[in-house]
């Protein structure tokens, strides 16, 4: 997987704002510098903003002001409510959505191929690569997340936290400079999500470059290169996980109830 | 019953329809309203008889009889179903067509050194297969009248026609004439010169039973829901003697007459087909031909028609129930137009459902100029008959792409228009049924396809419509068993498939119920099938086993 010398600049947020088309802003000038081989995780209360910064950033959600750098090279920009992209800026944005991989909540496997296909489906499809090295890829992929001997089986009959795991696979088979995770084991059992969180672990130490938007405190101290708290559409408090949650700002103690 | 052979008798065209009255007069309305002008109205039916396919390209104005001696055929007009003893087909092999008006052109035809073939279509739309092109001559007991000369010239008359008055045979003391029916309902056929005849004797309308087809007012009359019936000499004396316990009065009245149809300004045409005809007339070619069809009447002899040497009627020339009818070709007819009707739906339903996909992709785009054409072509489609549209393609579209200039353009064949109308019309429920799907695919993952970089058109090949296709599977079989239904509407525009030959068949020699029965059976095997395939490609689908061909990437075994 793609290895970052730690501190290179990977994503460059700067200023985003986005409103819903009722007007009410929902993401009130955001700047972000993600660092390669870093894991950021988003924390904050339900409704700050945190997963639809996290769709901005691939560009499923629209914004209406600021920028994304990807490496110094700007990716996004904001548009105006009810631009309708030319094909350039289409094409853009599909390049961005290469280079930047997605895991969701909702896991959002295609249920009607088998797990391999699952995995297949970007390197061969969108980045065109010839079906036997395609197909490399993808085994390498699931091999990493432990579910190589799965390849064949659909993903309906792998329970929530391997189908998760398959997501994570199908997300760096993609060879992407940075993975989103949105909220990724909040659909999952209990039981299940230790598995997710260990697959996320080791592509840590492998130094993958990682946004996560999570609510499990204690997971986030353990993953996380830096902590960022966001409230009200803002990002009002970043830092190492030590700092931010020895601080007795009023919305660190409120979140983890202290 | 019976007219007797010494009064005119005549009805023209038999005009039937099976199942979809209503319809027709929907039909009429729209042609006349599109059409513009329009012979006055009468019903229609068709047949096939024909390749579909046989269009003439068309001569200027005075010309076509150089094009028709060139080309060695004579096309024309006539309407086979419910026709006889005018036009129907051959009970002994229902390919072939027969009928007095047959043999009267097939005789015309050897004079002018041509062939002959006849053009089914309806009947009500005879002219207007006639202005499009499609045939040069259209003769089918079209009555000669002021309205119908405004936009046809005729030929001279072949057939001098009454109106006849038939009765239950227990009626027969009470009512003697036409004034003792005063009061009561009198059944007719929908459009014929019998409505103009009754609205001249003083009938309200609401007592003028009209119906699209020659058989039914005499069945309405058997079974007692009116108590007389009135039709041209000719049906009556096929028609009405055919069903016992009916009695046709002898005397006939409100004489007119039959004669062919040409476009206007085709003089040379007029002039060789008048003087065959008149050859014909004089020499007792035709008056052989009428008795030998039983139509023979005295009063032929006062538009010029000599008897000619006497000669037996046809045992053809009355409905002798199934006399000669064999039922082994019949079968095998049936099962020939079954082809017909598989085909169209082989051909249409594939195309409904990929022209439906465009529409429904149209529909949820956010480009306005892309979603309104494909909401309005929905509403109207699906708001309108298909049996409507038929017409209009077929009948309508021709005169108006010869209005604003695109000649003969627009004049299809039969076979090409039933599918078009078909996938078009199937296209608009279609649409709704991919916009269904599609909207059950959940929202999620479009977005994981996205993610991944996806084109939206690749997001909707390779993961949208593949799992979408496995959700409208059943309503789309659904769709399929009801086109093969629907597929029998074509037959209003000759196309031979099951309803067109079943009902030609049955009502030439009216055991329509037989026939129609048979033809039943053959769509229920027929849906049958249709529906065990689809359900089990469903099955099939739902055990996740079958990844379509080149929507998936590989497996590993």
């Amino acid at each position: 997987m793609s290895r970052e010398p730690a501190g290179e600049v990977i994503l460059e947020v700067q200023g985003l704002r986005k409103r819903w088309p009722d007007g009410r802003v929902v993401l009130d000038g955001i700047d972000l510098t993600v660092t390669g081989a870093d894991v950021f995780v988003l924390l904050g209360p339900n409704g700050c903003g945190k997963s639809t910064f996290l769709r901005c950033l691939n560009r499923l959600e629209d914004y209406q002001e600021g920028r994304v750098l990807l490496r110094g090279e700007p990716v996004s920009c904001g548009w105006p409510a009810g631009h309708m992209p030319s094909r350039q800026e289409q094409a853009a944005v599909a390049r961005l959505r290469q280079r930047v991989g997605m895991v969701f909540q909702q896991l959002n496997l295609f249920p009607h191929v088998d797990v391999l296909a699952n995995v297949m489906m970007g390197p061969l499809h969108v980045l065109r690569k010839p079906r036997a090295q395609a197909q490399e890829i993808a085994l390498a992929a699931l091999r990493k997340v432990g579910l190589e001997e799965r390849a064949a089986d659909r993903p309906g009959s792998l329970s929530g936290g391997q189908q998760q795991r398959v997501a994570i696979a199908r997300a760096i088979a993609m060879a992407p400079e940075l993975i989103l995770f949105d909220e990724p084991t909040s659909a999952l059992d209990p039981l299940l999500v230790r598995e997710v969180f260990q697959v996320i672990r080791e592509l840590a130490s492998d130094g993958m470059t990682m946004l996560l938007v999570t609510h499990d405190l204690d997971f986030a101290r353990d993953v996380a290169d830096r902590i960022l708290f966001m409230d009200a559409g803002r990002i009002a408090l970043s830092g190492p996980p030590d700092q931010i949650f020895a601080s007795d700002h009023p919305l660190v103690r409120r979140f983890t109830g202290g | 019953m019976l007219a007797g052979g010494s009064s005119d008798r005549m009805r023209r065209v038999p005009r039937s329809r099976s199942g979809r009255w209503p319809l027709a007069t929907a039909l009429l309305v729209a042609l006349l309203a599109c059409g513009a002008q329009q012979p006055p109205p009468a019903p229609d039916d068709a047949a096939a008889w024909a390749p579909v396919a046989t269009i003439p390209p068309r001569a200027a104005a005075g010309t076509s009889l150089r094009r028709i001696q060139d080309e060695g055929v004579l096309r024309w007009g006539v309407d086979p179903a419910g026709g006889a003893p005018f036009a129907m087909p051959d009970p002994r092999d229902p390919r072939r067509l027969v009928g007095f008006e047959i043999e009267l052109v097939d005789r015309l035809a050897q004079h002018l050194g041509v062939r002959s073939e006849p053009v089914p279509g309806d009947w009500l739309a005879l002219i207007d297969n006639l202005k499009a092109g499609r045939t040069d001559l259209a003769l089918n007991g079209l009555e000669v009248g002021a309205a119908r000369a405004e936009v046809v010239d005729f030929t001279v008359p072949y057939y001098r026609y009454g109106q006849q008055l038939t009765i239950r045979a227990a009626d027969r003391e009470r009512y003697g004439s036409l004034a003792d029916l005063a009061g009561r309902r009198v059944s007719v056929l929908n459009g014929s010169a019998s409505v103009e005849v009754l609205l001249a004797a003083g009938w309200p309308e609401e007592r003028i039973a009209q119906y699209d087809d020659s058989l039914a007012p005499y069945v309405e009359l058997e079974n007692g829901r009116v108590d007389g019936s009135l039709a041209e000499s000719i049906i009556a004396g096929y028609y009405a003697a055919g069903i016992p316990g009916l009695y046709s009065l002898p005397e006939t009245f409100s004489p007119g007459e039959y004669a062919g149809a040409l476009r206007k300004g085709e003089p040379e045409l007029r002039a060789a087909i008048d003087a065959a005809l008149a050859r014909m007339k004089q020499d007792g070619e035709l008056g052989r031909i009428y008795q030998r069809w039983g139509v023979w009447s005295e009063q032929q002899a006062e538009i010029g028609i000599a008897r000619g040497p006497e000669v037996a009627k046809l045992a053809l020339a009355s409905p002798g129930a199934d006399a000669g009818l064999d039922w082994g070709l019949v079968l095998r007819e049936l099962a020939v137009a079954t082809g017909a009707t598989i085909l169209l739906t082989a051909i249409s339903m594939p195309l409904a459902v990929l022209f439906g996909l465009g529409l429904a992709l149209m529909d949820r785009s956010r480009r306005p100029w892309l979603a309104w054409p494909a909401k309005i072509y929905t509403q109207v489609v699906r708001g309108t008959p298909l049996l409507v549209q038929i017409f209009l393609v077929y009948y309508t579209l021709p005169v108006l792409g010869e209005a604003i200039g695109l000649g003969k353009a627009l004049v299809w064949p039969a076979f090409a228009v039933g599918i078009l109308c078909l996938a078009g019309n199937y296209a608009a429920y279609e649409a709704e049924i991919h916009r269904a799907g599609l909207d059950a695919v959940p929202r999620g993952q479009r977005e994981a396809a996205l993610s991944l970089g996806m084109t939206p058109g690749q997001s909707l090949r390779l993961v949208e419509l593949p799992q979408s296709f496995r959700i409208i599977l059943p309503p789309i079989v659904n769709d399929l068993v009801a086109m093969i239904k629907d597929t029998s509407l074509v037959y209003v525009i000759g196309v031979r498939e099951l309803t067109a030959v079943a009902l030609g068949i049955g009502k030439a020699r009216l055991i329509v119920p037989q026939l129609l029965v048979a033809a039943a059976a053959f769509y229920l095997a027929v849906s049958l099938v249709a529906d065990r395939i689809g359900k089990r490609v469903e099955a099939r689908l739902r055990r996740g086993g079958t990844p379509k061909a080149g929507l998936e990437p590989g497996r590993l075994h």
